[in-house]
């Protein structure tokens, strides 16, 4: 048994470790140890601050899915105070959070990812000639026809269609071996290139990786232009409490959105599309085939047990989420858990989540059994605590082998890691686009969809295309290392035509004559009740978000967010097992212990985001106020 | 020492001709702010400085400062990465991970002691011996001081590094803090904001690398080509605020007009930064441009200099005038007198520095 560490685990965001125990005759993971090492501190120091400011401060959870926090909060803001914004604000929102889930799932995959599958030592064996040929043949096997409904048509013809020349690629290996010779490796250093799985793909699958890393790594810049426009700027843009800052008339010269401002996104819009149906689709599941044909379906661990999604884009503007609004009128009506999806999506089972069951303390709760937190002494070693009723008091321990500040390997059986472990019904769940898919995929085949709105068809029919062109059922395919990559391919494309829907929606309200973008009937806070809490839930690129927030006279008494990230790489419980990261690293096979490529792969499947996860720490170990809602009792705080 | 590669063996080096290497010159003049007939001295630079070996670190943040690097048009991200700079070691981007990345690391630092420059994200979490940033098994700020002694200087990239940012805020519950005082006595570049604006970033290690020196800095060691003026001074709406016509609500007939944004909260009147005349994405918007109010991202502890909404001079320096104008009756006016005041400070020393230059000559 070999004990392997790989910390830090870099093209992520954030400060991850992983320790896993391997067999070296098997190549079995025994144990997978999943910890975030950094603890920022962000919800204590929302307390106190202004309610209209809190999307900016917790926007700052995290910069790579960057605007899916402050929309989070502002939704929670919105549901405390009573806020309903106004249409064009709704659909702005919508327009920069499909923008946000794209750019975000293209970054992941092309530069944070790829460089598990691809190496630029093997891309310099290519043939450039059949790297063009196997371009052509790319494009024409793994494009998906499939797009939003109608629509305006805008474009004459796609800008940025991939290029399949020889010379070309010539160019490209040349560029490669170039910096080969030059020694000086910059950020291609250090890597086991050497490593065995640098074989399953071909050299031109490599040379075509390695091209459009290149090409994307400048482009994907273009896909957030929605957000420079309506928000001022990316990262982080700006939104106003009560709809978006962005006020519209065609009749001033200076008005932040006109006609032109608004083409500006329109060709945003349409290049983000294009990107998706030349480059990343095809990308994705070209890679994606080669590695289940030669039998890599491994990785999926909690995946194949249980997933759990909230829901994604209400088509217009809700009431609020504690009164169910929220639930009503989804586009992606992927709330809810889906367990044992693996045995088949006929044996699967699904449990609907609504905005009773958010408040119920029996149905969601946290544990800190195994980390660097306590819980008082009258709560049970193993208590598990509704993320508002949770006791958030530091407890550091020392590693397993080495000190407290230079660690040899954490104490799997005591605490080691700055996550809390969520459960759903005492249960952990996998978020994330494989999990609304699992989710969205398993209702409409259970007959528990009805209606399918135009983005849960495209759901079913991505699936479906992709499970032919496999050759293999879903349940199969999906809940793999492989699926979640590919899932999450699916997706971006399906978020950019969701894009294009909310833009499409935009441009027909304002020519009705709507131009209205901020709701201020609620922006005094004299207008406010004395106390008033909300609930926000956002399915961010990562999975299903939540924030959570209390107003007492004015300021925020108390703010937290559940994140994706949390759900997903969390320590492991003593009744519920592993997360999702640990299940995945389990269900792993390890070539060369040393050099445990497969592990970081399968960790990357996931993109981690460890800023967003790690949890809040109050110093003085103050019990943190109990909040309840319920939708017909409404919202409650004990002290 | 291996000697490094200039700019222009790198361009020849990756198989690209001279002419491009000039037209990569062009575009770095230009977004340098420089002028036209700067040209000739770009050009000398890039062809005889060597190559910059770049060292990222990351403590406590959010990586929206890796974003913004990414996301600049010129220099692209490609171009930068491949071309221009030797990245050696990055959280975000770097392929390796674990302890071969790690001893990377130390091969680099060993390799090039004393040369490389040493870019930092993030502040340092300094309570209880830095437990609550760790990375590769120990706590950041010990990662961050050996690392920076071998620097040949420091850029501390957004407001995290500069001045402890988001999660120094009150009660700053990790002892956050800027890097200044964590580096030595290395030479160090400010680089705020949340995140700085991506040609900024990528200016800031492009002027070292085709000069081969560090850009010149104020007082408070930001490049002065980037944060020589307040926002203010050099915003569109600026003539609204003179006329004094502002947007008094979100939404109402001055936030649909463009008028200026002071009343409802915005600083920049008190914000050193590009965004008035670089802007974001190459001239296609800022916060204010698109109706948000400045919140002063790139002032020190602006997370405290809250609610954004309460408009100045309750905070930031022209706090002082408060009482100053005490006899005023609005407010605005205090604030068009100050403003007025501050610029006149800044032209006078902006005079000075130019007497100063023609004793020299003399």
């Amino acid at each position: 048994m070999k004990h392997v560490v790989v910390d830090p685990v870099t093209r992520i965001e954030g400060h991850l470790r992983v320790e896993v125990q391997v067999d070296e005759a098997s190549g079995k993971v025994q144990n997978a140890v999943s910890s975030g090492t950094a603890w920022r501190g962000l919800e204590l120091v929302m307390n106190g601050r202004d309610p209209r400011d809190a999307w900016a401060y917790i926007q700052r959870i995290c910069g790579v899915c960057t605007t899916a926090h402050a929309l989070g909060s502002l939704r929670a803001v919105e549901d405390a105070l009573g806020i309903k914004i106004p249409k064009n604000a709704h659909y702005i929102r919508n327009v920069m959070a499909a923008a946000q889930s794209v750019q975000d799932h293209v970054i992941h995959f092309y530069h944070l990812h790829a460089l598990d599958w691809v190496s630029p030592l093997e891309a310099l064996k290519a043939d450039s000639t059949a790297t063009a040929n196997l371009q052509n043949a790319v494009l024409a096997n793994y494009q998906l026809p499939f797009a939003m409904p109608g629509g305006i048509s805008t474009e004459a013809y796609p800008k940025d269609f991939p290029q399949a020349t020889p010379a070309y690629f010539d160019t490209i290996k040349k560029k490669i071996q170039a910096i080969v010779d030059s020694g000086q490796l910059g950020i291609f250093s250090a890597q086991w290139w050497d490593h065995p799985d640098y074989q399953i793909l071909p050299p031109e699958v490599h040379l075509l990786g390695v091209a459009h890393y290149l090409i994307m790594l400048d482009k994907q810049r273009e896909i957030v232009i929605p957000h420079v426009i309506f928000g001022g700027k990316n990262p982080h843009p700006h939104y106003v409490v009560g709809g978006m800052p962005c006020a519209i008339s065609m009749e001033d010269g200076n008005a932040p959105l006109n006609a032109a401002r608004l083409d500006i996104v329109d060709r945003a819009i349409n290049t983000t599309r294009a990107l998706m149906r030349e480059y990343y689709v095809p990308d994705a599941l070209a890679i994606g085939a080669i590695y289940v044909k030669k039998g890599y379906t491994d990785g999926g661990g909690l995946a194949k047990k249980r997933v759990l999604g909230f829901g994604a884009y209400p088509q217009e503007p809700f009431t609020g989420t504690t009164d169910g609004g929220f639930f009503k009128d989804l586009l992606v009506r992927c709330n809810g858990v889906v367990e044992n999806f693996a045995a088949g999506v006929t044996k699967a089972k699904f449990t609907a989540v609504g905005a009773e069951d958010l408040s119920n303390p029996k149905i969601f709760n946290e544990s800190v059994t195994h980390s660097w937190y306590e819980y008082p002494e009258q709560a049970d070693k193993d208590a598990a605590l509704h993320p508002w009723d949770g006791v958030t008091k530091a407890k550091y321990t020392t590693p397993k082998e080495g000190t407290e500040t230079a660690w040899k390997a954490l104490d799997d059986e005591g605490k080691y890691s700055w996550l809390k472990t969520p459960k759903w019904r005492g249960k952990v769940c996998e978020v994330g686009p494989l999990a609304r898919y699992i989710i969205i995929y398993t209702k409409a085949k259970q007959g528990l969809l009805p209606d399918p709105s135009w983005a849960e068809k495209m759901i079913i029919d991505q699936i479906e295309t992709v499970s032919k062109v496999l050759g293999l059922a879903p349940e199969v395919w999906m809940p793999t290392m492989v699926g979640r990559t590919a899932t999450r391919a699916l997706e971006a494309q399906l978020d950019a035509e969701v894009g294009k829907f909310f833009f499409d929606k935009l441009l027909a309200n304002i020519k009705s004559g709507d131009t209205k973008v901020a709701n201020m009937e609620k922006w005094d806070p004299s207008t406010w009740p004395k106390k008033a809490r909300g609930v926000g839930l956002y399915e961010a690129p990562r999975g299903a978000l939540s924030h959570w927030c209390v107003i007492e006279n004015g300021k925020i008494t108390n703010y937290q967010a559940v994140v994706p990230t949390t759900w997903n790489a969390c320590p492991k419980d003593d009744q519920a097992g592993h997360g999702a990261y640990e299940a995945a690293m389990m269900d792993t096979k390890v070539k060369i212990p040393d050099k445990p490529l497969e592990i970081l792969k399968v960790v990357r499947s996931f993109d981690p985001c460890m800023a967003c996860s790690t949890h809040l720490f109050n110093a003085s170990g103050e019990k943190i106020k109990v909040v309840t809602t319920d939708p017909y009792m409404g919202t409650q705080t004990d002290d | 020492m291996e000697k490094r590669e200039t700019m222009l063996e790198a361009y020849l080096k990756k198989g690209m001709s001279r002419r491009s290497f000039l037209k990569g010159c062009v575009a770095l003049t230009s977004i340098m702010g420089l002028s036209t007939d700067m040209l000739s001295k770009v050009v000398e630079a890039a062809e005889t400085t060597p190559l910059p070996v770049v060292i990222w670190l990351h403590g406590h943040e959010c990586t929206g400062c890796d974003e913004s690097f990414i996301r600049s048009g010129a220099p692209l991200a490609s171009d930068l990465v491949l071309n221009n700079i030797a990245l050696e070691y990055d959280h975000l981007l770097s392929a390796a991970s674990g302890e071969p990345f790690e001893a990377h690391l130390e091969e680099t630092i060993q390799k090039y002691y004393g040369k490389y420059i040493l870019a930092v994200e993030g502040a340092v979490a300094t309570k209880d011996n830095g437990i609550y940033c760790m990375t590769g098994g120990k706590p950041f700020v010990d990662t961050l001081q050996h690392v920076a002694k071998g620097a040949a200087a420091v850029i501390a990239y957004g407001s995290c590094a500069v001045s402890g940012g988001i999660q120094a805020a009150k009660p700053n519950p990790t002892g956050s803090s800027g890097i200044e005082h964590y580096i030595g006595n290395k030479p160090l570049i400010n680089v705020p904001g949340c995140p700085p604006i991506a040609e900024v970033m990528t200016g800031v290690v492009m002027h070292i690398a085709l000069f081969g020196k560090l850009p010149p800095v104020d007082s408070e060691n930001r490049p002065k080509q980037f944060y020589g003026n307040r926002i203010h001074d050099t915003c569109y709406r600026r003539p609204f605020f003179d006329a004094g016509m502002f947007a008094d609500r979100y939404d109402d007939a001055g936030a649909k007009a463009g008028w200026c944004l002071y009343r409802l909260g915005c600083r920049g009147p008190e914000t050193y930064n590009s965004c008035g005349n670089m802007r974001w994405y190459q001239g296609m918007s800022y916060p204010i441009q698109s109706g948000a109010p400045c919140i002063g991202c790139s002032s020190a502890n602006f997370w405290d200099n809250a609610p954004f909404s309460d408009r100045l001079p309750k905070y930031g320096p022209l706090g002082d005038i408060d009482k100053i104008g005490a006899g005023l009756a609005i407010a605005t006016t205090a604030g068009v007198a100050v403003h007025g005041a501050l610029s006149v400070v800044q032209k006078k020393k902006r005079q000075d520095e130019e007497n100063d230059g023609e004793q020299v000559k003399k």
